[in-house]
C-alpha cells in the first residue's frame, strides 16, 4: 500500500519522449553489463563499510576487557575462542543498567501512545472539520517541526519545577509529546487527506458524531499511518539523550543517560558500555527490521526532525 | 472537500475545539510559549536577577568558545548535508541498476534506528588511535605498510658521549679511514625487535676497506661497559649502512647476522659511516582521528554513516518517479552513465535533492548527542557546536541568560528551514480547502 | 487494528514478544525487593557514589550484606566523576540520596555549611569513634561536627612496575629521585619502555604534582598550599613544576601520546598483553585493573615501589578516600553509615581486592594478597600522611573534569611552557575558586 508523500514533489516531464526504446546495440549492452558489475562491486564494498562499525561493536562486546585493550576486535574472528558472554552476564546483574532499561520503557511507551492519540484527534480536526484559520494553524504547526529542543529547555525546566515534576518521568514524557506532535499532525493529516471524503460524509449522514466517524471510518483505515507514526516516535524517544539529560535524574534515567554516565566515569568501561550500547540498539533494531516498511514510509512521508 | 453550510458549521467548530484542545495545550505550553520565554530570559543575567539587554548576545559573539561552536556549525551545515546527499544520490543510482538491492538498502538504512549514543560508542572503537585496536587506523597502517617497509629497529638511538651523533633521524660517525673498525653501539632497541638469527656481538677483526659492527649495546645494569661488545649483547642484522665521503654516498650495504658490515674496496680516509634514518623511524601509527584537528571531520563521518541511508531512501523514491523512458533514451543516444547522471538524472531530481539537503541542514544545526558522546573530553572544546554549548552553558556553568541567548541563536538559524517548509506546503496546495 | 496489510498482522506478535522480552529483562533488576525481615524491613535507602564497574560490584556486595542484615533495600546510584554536580541537582529538586560517598573534603565542607548534611549520631558516630584514628575522624569533621565516616581509602604514593622489564634491564627499584631518573634512563636504553602517564585523566597529573610537592617542599608548606595560605606562585611550587616538566618533557622519559592516554588503557599498556611501558604511577587501586587484565600476577609480575625520596625527604604518603555522609535524617541512612564504618564491612570489601581501609581493627589477613597487605601496612604505619590536595581544594579548582588544576596540568603536559607561567595561571584559577567558595 502506498500513500501520497507530499515531501516528494512531482517531477517535470523530460523534454523529448520517444515512442519506445530501439533495440540496444552490442556495445551499449556490454557497457551496461560492465557498469552493472562495477555497480555491484561498489555496492558490495559499501555494504561492508557500513556493516563494519556495528559488527565491530558486537564483537568487542563479546570480548573481555583485557582482550579489548590489547588487540582490535577483528583478531577475534581468527580466534573465536576469545569470545565470551561474560560482559552480558555482568550486564544482567548491573542494577543501574537494568533500571535504566525499565525507565526507557516507562518513558517511551506513554510518549508514543500520547503522541499518536493526541495527534490523531488533532489531525482529524485539521482535515475534516471546518473552522476559520484552519490552514494557517496547520502550517504553523508544521513549521514547529524544526524547532530545536534547546529553545524550550529552560522555561520548561522552570515550569516543571513549579509543578513539582522536574526530574520525574512525567516531565520527560511531556516534552517528548510536545515536540513529537507537530510531525505527528503533519504525517497523519497527509494520510487522512487520501481517505475518500465521501466515506466521511456518509458516516456523518448516518447520524454519527465526529467521534463516531473517527472510530468507525478513519481509524480502521489508518492502520499503516498510525503504525508509521508510532514506530517513528518510538525510535525517536527511545534513542533520545538530550531531553533525558535535562529532564530526568539518574534514578529515572533511560538507557542512553545511564550509558553516558558510564562513559564519563573513572575507567573506560568498554565492557559495560559495549554490551550496554548493543543492548540499547537491539530493541530499535528489532522494531526496525520487523516494521521497516512503516518506518521508511514515515520517513518518506515527512522529512524528519 | 466541500463545505457544508448550516448546522454542521457550529458542530464542526465545537468538535474542532474538543479535538484540538489537548494538542494546542501541550504544544502551546511546552513549545510556543517557551520560545518567547527563552527569548525573554536571554535578556537577563545568568541567574535571572538583572536585565542586561543584549549583553548576552555580545558575549556570545565575542567568546572564543561560542565562536568556535558557530564556526563548527557552519562547517557542519555546509559539508555534512552535501556529502550525505551526494552519497545518497550515488547509492540510489547504483542500487537502481542492480536487482538485489533490498539487503543493501536495509544495511545502509539501519543506522537510522540506533541512538546517536550507540553510534558514538561504535565509532569510538573505529577511531581509536592505536592501530592495534582502532579499525580505521589499522586499515590505514596496513595500506601504508604494504608500500613502505616498516623499519627494523624503530626508536633506536645512541648514548650521549659515544662519539656518534643523530642527525635528522640518521646516525652518523665521525671521520673514519679505510682499515678502521667502526663500532656503532645502539640503545633503545626493544629486545624483541632483535631477530632470532642475530648472533652474539663480537667486534670484527681489522681488514681492508671500511668495516664495522652495529649491535644492541645494552647489558643489564652494572654488568656491561658502554660502547664495548659485552657477552649477551647481540648484533643487529638488516641495518642499511651508507659510507659517505664529502657528503656523497660512495657505498651502501646491509649488516649481516653478526651485525657486521664491510666495504672492502675503499681506500684512504675522509669517510663517514651513516645509518640511514629509515632504519629507525617509529612505526606509522595512522592519524589521531579524535584529536583537536580531525575531530569535527571524524564526527561528520559518523553522521554520514547514520544518515546516508535516509538520503538514499528518499532519493530512490524520487528516482522511481522518473519515467523509465527518459533514462533509456539518454543512454541510447550514446551518453555514458556519468553523463546520464549529470545531464539527465540530477536536473530532474533537483527538487528531491533539495528537500533532502535542507532537511539534513536543519537536522545538523541541532546536533548535540553525537558530539557529546564521540568527542573525547580533551577534544570537546574543539568539536563543540551550538547545541552542546547551550547545554554546557546552562547546566554546567549555570548561566541561564547566556544559555538562552545561544538557544535563541540556534532557533534563528533554523527559521529559514521553517519558512522554506511552510512555503513548500503552500505551493503544493496543501492549504487549499 | 484493522484489515489492510498482512504485514500488519505479522508485526503485532513481534511487537508483543518484544514488549514481553523487554519487560522481563527489566524486571530482572536485582535488589528491587529484598523481602527479608529485619529492623528496617520494607524501607529503601539510596546511596550514591562515583563507582562503576568492578568497584561498584565490590560495593554492591557490602550493600547486599546490609540488606540481608536489616531487611532494607539499598539502591545504588553512580554519579561518575561529577558526583557533586549530581548531588547539587538532586538537592535542588528536593530529593537527595540518603547517603553519599564523597572523596572531596572540600565538597563535604561546602554541603555541610549549606545545611545539606546531617551530622553523624548514634551508632554511626560510635562506629567512627571506635574504629578510626583521630586523623581520619578529623578529616570527616567540619567546623567541629562529625559528618563523614571514611569507608574506603587509598595509598597514592606508589609506583607500579613490570618485573620482567626491570629484570631484563638488570634494575632494582629506585629509592631516590636521582636513582629514579637513572632507572628511567636505563629502561630507555634497554628498549623495554619507561613510564606511562595517563594525561587524559587530569586527576592523575594532580597526584603527580602532590607527591613531588610534598617531598620537595615539606608537609608544612603542603598544608599551607592546601589552604591557599601561600600562593601558587611560591618558589616551592615553581620548583616542583620545574621538576615535573623536566621529567615529563624529557627525552623519551614517558610514553608517547600521554595526553590521549586514559588511566585504564595505561594500566593495560604496562601490564597487558602488549606492553609499551615498564612503569605506571598511580595508587593502590591499580591492583583491580591488573587483576582484570589477568596477564601478570600481582606480586609476581607486577610490583610496586614507594615514591622516591626527593632531596632526602623521609617516607611520606599521599592518601585520599571516600567518606560516607548522610543527606537525609532517616534512621536507615544512619544505620547504613554505621555499617559502612564497621569492621565487618571493611572485611567484606577488603576480601575483594582493590580496597584499603583505615579501620584500625581490620585484620590485615582480610586482604586477599601480600601486595595489598604491604600497601595497607605502608599506609597505616606512615609517619607523614597528607590528604590529596586537589580534593581538599574547592571543587572548581581541584575536582571534576572541568577543574582548573586538572586542565592546567594537562596543558602543561602537552605544551611544557615555563613553570613560572603555569604557576601564575594556577594562582589565578585558585584565587577565583577560593574567593568564590
Amino acid at each position: 500500500m502506498t500513500f501520497v508523500s507530499t515531501a516528494v514533489p512531482k517531477l517535470r516531464p523530460a523534454g523529448t519522449v520517444a515512442p519506445g526504446p530501439p533495440p540496444p546495440s552490442l556495445a551499449s549492452r556490454l557497457a551496461r553489463r560492465l557498469g552493472g558489475f562495477t555497480a555491484r562491486l561498489v555496492v558490495l564494498a559499501a555494504t561492508l563499510v557500513w556493516l563494519s562499525p556495528t559488527l565491530g561493536l558486537a564483537v568487542a562486546s563479546l570480548r573481555s576487557s583485557a582482550d579489548n585493550s590489547a588487540t582490535g576486535w577483528w583478531t577475534a574472528l581468527a580466534r573465536p575462542r576469545q569470545l565470551t558472554v561474560e560482559n552480558y552476564v555482568a550486564l544482567l546483574g548491573n542494577e543501574t543498567i537494568l533500571r535504566a532499561l525499565w525507565n526507557t520503557v516507562l518513558i517511551t511507551a506513554p510518549s508514543t501512545l500520547l503522541v499518536v492519540a493526541i495527534g490523531t484527534f488533532g489531525a482529524y480536526a485539521l482535515t475534516w472539520l471546518d473552522f476559520p484559520g484552519r490552514d494557517w494553524l496547520f502550517i504553523g504547526l508544521v513549521g514547529l517541526i524544526v524547532v530545536p529542543v534547546q529553545v524550550a529547555i529552560i522555561p520548561n525546566a522552570r515550569l516543571f519545577g513549579m509543578l513539582g515534576i522536574y526530574g520525574h518521568v512525567a516531565g520527560v514524557v511531556a516534552v517528548h509529546v510536545a515536540f513529537g506532535l507537530p510531525l505527528a499532525v503533519f504525517l497523519l493529516r497527509n494520510f487522512f487527506r487520501t481517505i475518500p471524503p465521501d466515506l466521511v460524509e456518509a458516516a456523518r449522514l448516518d447520524g454519527g458524531s465526529e467521534l463516531a466517524v473517527l472510530r468507525r471510518v478513519v481509524l480502521p483505515l489508518s492502520g499503516p499511518a498510525l503504525a508509521s507514526l508510532a514506530v517513528f516516535q518510538f525510535l525517536w524517544v527511545w534513542n533520545d539523550l538530550l531531553v533525558a539529560l535535562v529532564f530526568a535524574t539518574s534514578e529515572n534515567a533511560p538507557l542512553t543517560y545511564a550509558l553516558r554516565e558510564q562513559m564519563r566515569a573513572f575507567s573506560s568501561n568498554l565492557d559495560v558500555i559495549g554490551p550496554g550500547a548493543f543492548l540499547s540498539m537491539t530493541v530499535p533494531l528489532v522494531v526496525f527490521f520487523a516494521l521497516q516498511r512503516y518506518f521508511v514510509h514515515g520517513v518518506l512521508a515527512g522529512s524528519t526532525k | 472537500m466541500r463545505r457544508r453550510p448550516g448546522p454542521w458549521t457550529r458542530r464542526n467548530r465545537r468538535a474542532a475545539l474538543v479535538f484540538l484542545a489537548p494538542l494546542l495545550l501541550v504544544v502551546g505550553t511546552l513549545v510556543l510559549i517557551p520560545i518567547v520565554q527563552t527569548t525573554w530570559t536571554s535578556l537577563y543575567s545568568e541567574d535571572g536577577s538583572r536585565f542586561v539587554g543584549l549583553a548576552n548576545y555580545v558575549d556570545l559573539l565575542t567568546s572564543a568558545q561560542t565562536r568556535k561552536a558557530i564556526s563548527n556549525n557552519l562547517v557542519w551545515v555546509v559539508v555534512a548535508p552535501t556529502v550525505v546527499t551526494v552519497l545518497g544520490l550515488l547509492f540510489a543510482v547504483l542500487t537502481d541498476r542492480i536487482r538485489q538491492a533490498t539487503a543493501f538498502r536495509l544495511v545502509l538504512f539501519m543506522p537510522m534506528a540506533i541512538s546517536f549514543l550507540a553510534a558514538g560508542v561504535t565509532f569510538r572503537l573505529v577511531y581509536d588511535e592505536d592501530p592495534s585496536r582502532g579499525m580505521l587506523n589499522a586499515a590505514i597502517v596496513a595500506v601504508h605498510d604494504s608500500f613502505a617497509r616498516p623499519s627494523p629497529y624503530p626508536g633506536a638511538t645512541v648514548r650521549d658521549g659515544s662519539g656518534l651523533r643523530v642527525s635528522d633521524g640518521a646516525i652518523l660517525t665521525g671521520e673514519v679511514a679505510a682499515g678502521d673498525v667502526v663500532l656503532l653501539p645502539l640503545v633503545a632497541v626493544a629486545p624483541d625487535a632483535v631477530p632470532d638469527h642475530a648472533t652474539e656481538a663480537v667486534a670484527p677483526p681489522p681488514g681492508p676497506g671500511v668495516r664495522g659492527m652495529v649491535w644492541r649495546d645494552f647489558a643489564p645494569e652494572g654488568t656491561g661497559r658502554a660502547g664495548q661488545a659485552d657477552p649477551g649483547e647481540r648484533g643487529l642484522p638488516g641495518v642499511a649502512v651508507e659510507v659517505l665521503r664529502d657528503g656523497e654516498v660512495v657505498a651502501r650495504t646491509l649488516t649481516d647476522a653478526r651485525g657486521w658490515f664491510s666495504v672492502p674496496d675503499l681506500v684512504g680516509g675522509g669517510y663517514a659511516v651513516r645509518l640511514a634514518a629509515a632504519n629507525f623511524t617509529p612505526p606509522y601509527q595512522g592519524l589521531t582521528w579524535l584529536g583537536p584537528g580531525l575531530v569535527t571531520p571524524a564526527i561528520m563521518g559518523s553522521y554520514v554513516w547514520v544518515w546516508a541511508g535516509f538520503a538514499m531512501v528518499v532519493i530512490s523514491a524520487g528516482l522511481g518517479a522518473i519515467p523509465r523512458g527518459t533514462l533509456e533514451n539518454a543512454r541510447v543516444d550514446g551518453a555514458s552513465e556519468w553523463q546520464v547522471l549529470r545531464r539527465v538524472t540530477v536536473p530532474l531530481m533537483r527538487p528531491v535533492l533539495l528537500v533532502v539537503a535542507v532537511t539534513l541542514a536543519v537536522n545538523v544545526l541541532k546536533i548535540f548527542d553525537l558530539v557529546l558522546v564521540l568527542a573525547p573530553e580533551s577534544a570537546q572544546a574543539d568539536a563543540t557546536v551550538l547545541g552542546l554549548e547551550m547545554y554546557h552553558t546552562t547546566f554546567t556553568k549555570l548561566n541561564a541568560g547566556l544559555g538562552s541567548a545561544i538557544a535563541v541563536l540556534l532557533f534563528t538559524l533554523v527559521l529559514p528551514g521553517m519558512a522554506w517548509r511552510a512555503r513548500v506546503l503552500r505551493r503544493q496546495g496543501v492549504a487549499r480547502p | 487494528m484493522g484489515s489492510a496489510a498482512p504485514t500488519h498482522a505479522a508485526a503485532m506478535p513481534v511487537v508483543a514478544a518484544l514488549t514481553g522480552f523487554t519487560l522481563t529483562l527489566a524486571a530482572c533488576t536485582p535488589g528491587t525487593t529484598s523481602g527479608a525481615p529485619g529492623p528496617l524491613a520494607g524501607q529503601t535507602v539510596e546511596v550514591a557514589a562515583i563507582w562503576t564497574g568492578a568497584e561498584q560490584a565490590s560495593f554492591r556486595t557490602v550493600l547486599d550484606t546490609f540488606e540481608r542484615r536489616t531487611g532494607a533495600t539499598v539502591r545504588y546510584t553512580s554519579g561518575g566523576d561529577d558526583l557533586p554536580a549530581l548531588l547539587n541537582s538532586r538537592l535542588a529538586g528536593g530529593s537527595p540520596p540518603d547517603v553519599a560517598l564523597l572523596g572531596q573534603p572540600g565538597v563535604v565542607a561546602e554541603l555541610a555549611r549549606r545545611g545539606a548534611l546531617v551530622p553523624l549520631t548514634g551508632p554511626a558516630a560510635e562506629a567512627v569513634a571506635d574504629n578510626y584514628d583521630p586523623d581520619w575522624r578529623e578529616l570527616g569533621t567540619v567546623d567541629g561536627t562529625l559528618y563523614g565516616a571514611y569507608y574506603k581509602v587509598s595509598h597514592k604514593s606508589v609506583i607500579w612496575y613490570r618485573v620482567d622489564a626491570f629484570d631484563q634491564a638488570g634494575l632494582a627499584p629506585p629509592r631516590t629521585w636521582a636513582e629514579h631518573l637513572a632507572v628511567t634512563r636505563t629502561l630507555t636504553e634497554a628498549g623495554v619502555g619507561t613510564m606511562a602517564v595517563p594525561g587524559a585523566d587530569g586527576w592523575v597529573l594532580t597526584d603527580w604534582f602532590e607527591n613531588v610537592y610534598l617531598r620537595l617542599a615539606g608537609p608544612q608548606r603542603y598544608d599551607q598550599l592546601a589552604e591557599h595560605a601561600i600562593p601558587w606562585t611560591h618558589p616551592t611550587v615553581v620548583a616542583a613544576l620545574r621538576l615535573l616538566r623536566d621529567y615529563w618533557a624529557g627525552e623519551r622519559t614517558i610514553q608517547e601520546g600521554a595526553y590521549q592516554l586514559k588511566f585504564v588503557q595505561a594500566v593495560a599498556d604496562v601490564f597487558g598483553a602488549r606492553p609499551k611501558s615498564a612503569m605506571l604511577y598511580e595508587g593502590d587501586f591499580v591492583t583491580v585493573e591488573i587483576g582484570r587484565l589477568g596477564t601478570v600476577a600481582l606480586g609476581d609480575g607486577a610490583r610496586f615501589f614507594a615514591w622516591p625520596a626527593i632531596d632526602g625527604s623521609p617516607p611520606m604518603v599521599i592518601t585520599a578516600g571516600d567518606q560516607a555522609v548522610a543527606m537525609t535524617d532517616r534512621p536507615a541512612a544512619m544505620a547504613l553509615i554505621a555499617f559502612l564504618a564497621s569492621t565487618e564491612a571493611a572485611e567484606i570489601a577488603a576480601a575483594q581486592g582493590g580496597f584499603l581501609s583505615a579501620n584500625r581493627h581490620l585484620d590485615p589477613a582480610a586482604y586477599p594478597d601480600p601486595t595489598t597487605r604491604d600497601l595497607a601496612e605502608s599506609l597505616t604505619t606512615a609517619e607523614i600522611l597528607r590528604y590529596d590536595l586537589s580534593d581538599l581544594a574547592p571543587p572548581a579548582f581541584g575536582a571534576g573534569t572541568d577543574a582548573s588544576m586538572w586542565r592546567l596540568l594537562q596543558a602543561f603536559l602537552v605544551e611544557p611552557e615555563s613553570p613560572e607561567e603555569v604557576a601564575g595561571k594556577l594562582e589565578q584559577a585558585a584565587r577565583a575558586a577560593w574567593e568564590g567558595s
